[in-house]
């Protein structure tokens, strides 16, 4: 079942680069915790598109099994990540991830 | 009953182990009983074995208990060998051991660490066993380091002072010196004849070396040099005075009665090697004529009650070295066992003097005593006797023989027994000296005599063998050693009054000199050169001031110069470089997560160019 492609593949690669600068500028920019765990979501969708566009283009189903796998350790990641933040948020009363900060180097 | 052999060694270890594993939990009534007790039993042992070997006619008997090893040709057997003279050392470890241990009973009962010091006393005996009744040399060796060990711990026994540790370390680094000889004489056995038992080695020796071969005067030098070392013979004798910081129970058994005549026990169980090698036997008389003559000047001049009785024992070890050397090798086994019984019996009664002068051990600072302290005064003059070797005691029997023999050396005989005799003299003079000052006179220090039963009781029993010792002669000795017994040649009748009237005339001048004061000596001792010589034999004729000057500073001197080990500078200079790498990495670990992240994409930034070859 061979459909034309209507958007080219450089288009979506293009789409997805930008979508994962943006989520990592949010990870070095954003100091609240919650902002970080967006910000790694977002980059991590941009992966995704890149796979499924990547496994359309080869007409290859290992794209999709990929977004599957990126989907399903994205929610676990997040259930990791809530939790830690609940944490955070429970023992310095704020959300700031450089001043929660204890390593002296 | 000769198959009970195994046991001998095997109860003093039974009772080291059982002291080791209380750690000292057991009350001391009961330490006593296994202490003194397994040395008791091994006496009896000794006993039944010993009357059941001479019933069987002397056959020498051979007991192998396993093997030790078998490797590459080389193999070597934990057997016991009994023989007259394994028999005699057996006897005499045994016997005066557990009388030593009996008394050590009641003279060590206000001393911390009663159940340590039993325990290395059962080690000790048991080390002594396997160093005499060893078929192997390599048995004989193990025994040999064993009662160099114990004899460390004992002298250390004290250990909170300095001094005691320091006088361990000193014996047994001094004799390891020997040792170390004694090694390579082995090595040097194994490499010629592929092995180390006694019985093998003897014969193999005669059959492969010809009389004065040189390779044969090399291991019998070799052997004489750990004997030397073990024997506190010159010029290894340094150590055994200062070894006198132990306890007295500990200087009666070890560096008297036993582990300092391991020497003597080992040039008589090698003889085939020195008969072989004439030079190599003159070597062993010279040694002991030396040790024995500079030995008994030392002894007149020490202060310290047990320095004299140190000295007097190098001496007497010096006339047994002197046996060996002019032939009269059961006259130098015959003399081991009669200054075993008097020693003893000088030393313990000296302990008993000591402690009831609550350790004073200066003999300037005693006299009188001899009202006071009965018992420790007849037995001291009982062994002082047979020391100076007055006839009717032991002591007279066995060194008699060896002045007798000396004469018919044939390399200048005569001279041997000059001066052998000189120092006999010498002795019955410090004998009385000894005497006079500890005994007579006023008293100085107010004595507490707190011995019970069992010390004096061994008092009575060591007099009684330090007279009657020697009037049996040594039976058993006949086959093994190669003069055949005591029966030594036939001599003019004036020498052998002359030989028994030294020592009476030796004590009769001591008499005059210490007792009487009619022959005055303090005019004569107080010119200059009198003094120094006083000073110089009082120091041991200043072999310790020679090897402290020779060897002793200058190791030290080499060993602090190399403190920082030159060695070590490059081990130390790599972990340094990681020390410093691991501070500068240590910053980079700020916990910052953005900067983490941030250095992440900058490193993966790079990668990639490079990777792309834009870079």
């Amino acid at each position: 079942m061979q459909t034309a492609i209507a958007v080219p593949i450089e288009h979506v690669l293009v789409l997805a680069a930008a979508l994962f600068l943006i989520g990592f500028t949010g990870v070095l920019v954003r100091r609240n915790v919650i902002f970080l765990l967006m910000s790694l979501e977002i980059m991590m969708n941009a992966c995704g598109l890149a796979f499924v566009v990547a496994g359309a283009r080869w007409i290859e189903p290992d794209g999709q099994i990929m977004y599957m796998f990126i989907l399903s350790l994205a929610a676990a990641e997040v259930a990791v990540g809530l939790g830690l933040v609940l944490q955070l948020e429970r023992r310095h009363r704020h959300l700031d991830i450089d001043a929660a900060s204890e390593l002296e180097g | 009953m000769t198959d009970l052999l195994w046991l001998i060694p095997a109860l003093p270890l039974t009772g080291f182990l059982i002291l080791l594993v209380t750690e000292g939990r057991l009350p001391n009534l009961a330490v006593a009983f296994i202490g003194a007790g397994s040395v008791g039993l091994a006496a009896v042992t000794t006993f039944v074995v010993g009357s059941g070997f001479l019933d069987a006619g002397s056959e020498p008997y051979a007991q192998t208990l396993w093997v030790w090893m078998d490797v590459a040709g080389f193999s070597a057997n934990v057997t016991l060998y009994l023989d007259g003279l394994s028999l005699v050392m057996l006897g005499v470890i045994t016997g005066v051991g557990f009388l030593i241990h009996l008394y050590a009973t009641g003279y060590m009962a206000h001393e911390d660490g009663y159940s340590r010091f039993f325990a290395y006393m059962n080690l000790f005996v048991f080390a002594m066993l396997v160093l005499v009744l060893g078929d192997n040399l390599l048995v004989l060796y193990l025994g040999w380091e064993g009662v160099g060990l114990c004899s460390y711990l004992l002298i250390g026994f004290f250990h909170t002072e300095a001094e005691n540790g320091y006088a361990a370390r000193k014996a047994f680094v001094v004799t390891r010196v020997g040792d170390t000889a004694m090694a390579l004489g082995l090595f040097l056995l194994v490499r010629e004849l592929g092995t180390l038992e006694i019985q093998a080695v003897l014969e193999g020796a005669r059959v492969a070396w010809p009389d004065g071969s040189t390779l044969c005067t090399a291991i019998a030098l070799l052997l004489l040099g750990g004997a030397v070392g073990k024997s506190a013979q010159l010029p290894l004798q340094t150590w055994l005075p200062d070894a006198m910081a132990g306890p007295t129970p500990v200087s009666a058994l070890i560096h008297a009665a036993t582990m300092v005549t391991a020497g003597v026990y080992l040039i008589a169980r090698m003889h085939d090697l020195f008969l072989l090698s004439p030079s190599a036997q003159l070597a062993v008389a010279l040694v002991g004529l030396a040790t024995l003559f500079l030995a008994a000047f030392s002894a007149l001049t020490q202060t310290d009650l047990k320095r004299i009785l140190a000295y007097s024992t190098m001496s007497q070890i010096g006339y047994m070295f002197l046996a060996l050397g002019v032939g009269a090798w059961s006259a130098a086994i015959f003399h081991l066992m009669t200054h075993a019984f008097f020693k003893a019996l000088l030393f313990l009664s000296a302990g008993s003097v000591i402690s009831a002068l609550h350790h004073e051990q200066d003999v300037r600072k005693m006299g009188g005593l001899w009202r006071r302290l009965p018992v420790p005064f007849w037995s001291m003059v009982v062994g002082s006797a047979a020391l100076a070797a007055l006839p009717l005691t032991s002591g007279f029997y066995s060194k008699d023989i060896i002045l007798l023999t000396s004469w018919d050396f044939h390399a200048g005989g005569p001279w041997f027994w000059g001066i052998a005799s000189a120092a006999a003299f010498v002795t019955a003079l410090y004998s009385a000296r000894m005497i006079f000052l500890v005994f007579f006179g006023t008293i100085k220090t107010e004595p507490e005599d707190s011995s019970g039963p069992n010390m004096w009781g061994v008092l009575v029993v060591l007099a009684l063998l330090a007279v009657g010792g020697g009037w049996f002669g040594l039976a058993p000795l006949a086959d093994v050693l190669p003069d055949g017994g005591l029966n030594g040649h036939e001599h003019s009748t004036s020498l052998i009054w002359i030989t028994a009237a030294i020592p009476i005339v030796g004590i009769v001048v001591g008499i005059l000199i210490f007792g009487s004061r009619q022959i005055k000596v303090d005019t004569l001792l107080q010119t200059g050169l009198a003094e120094t010589l006083r000073r110089f034999w009082f120091g041991g004729w200043g072999f310790d001031t020679f090897y402290d000057a020779v060897l002793v500073r200058p190791f030290v001197l080499l060993a602090g110069a190399n403190k920082n080990d030159v060695v070590d500078l490059a081990y130390r200079g790599i972990a340094a470089l990681a020390r410093s790498s691991n501070r500068l990495l240590a910053k980079t670990q700020t916990g910052r997560l953005r900067w983490y992240a941030s250095s992440m994409a900058f490193g993966l930034a790079l990668v990639l160019l490079v990777v792309l070859e834009v870079l």
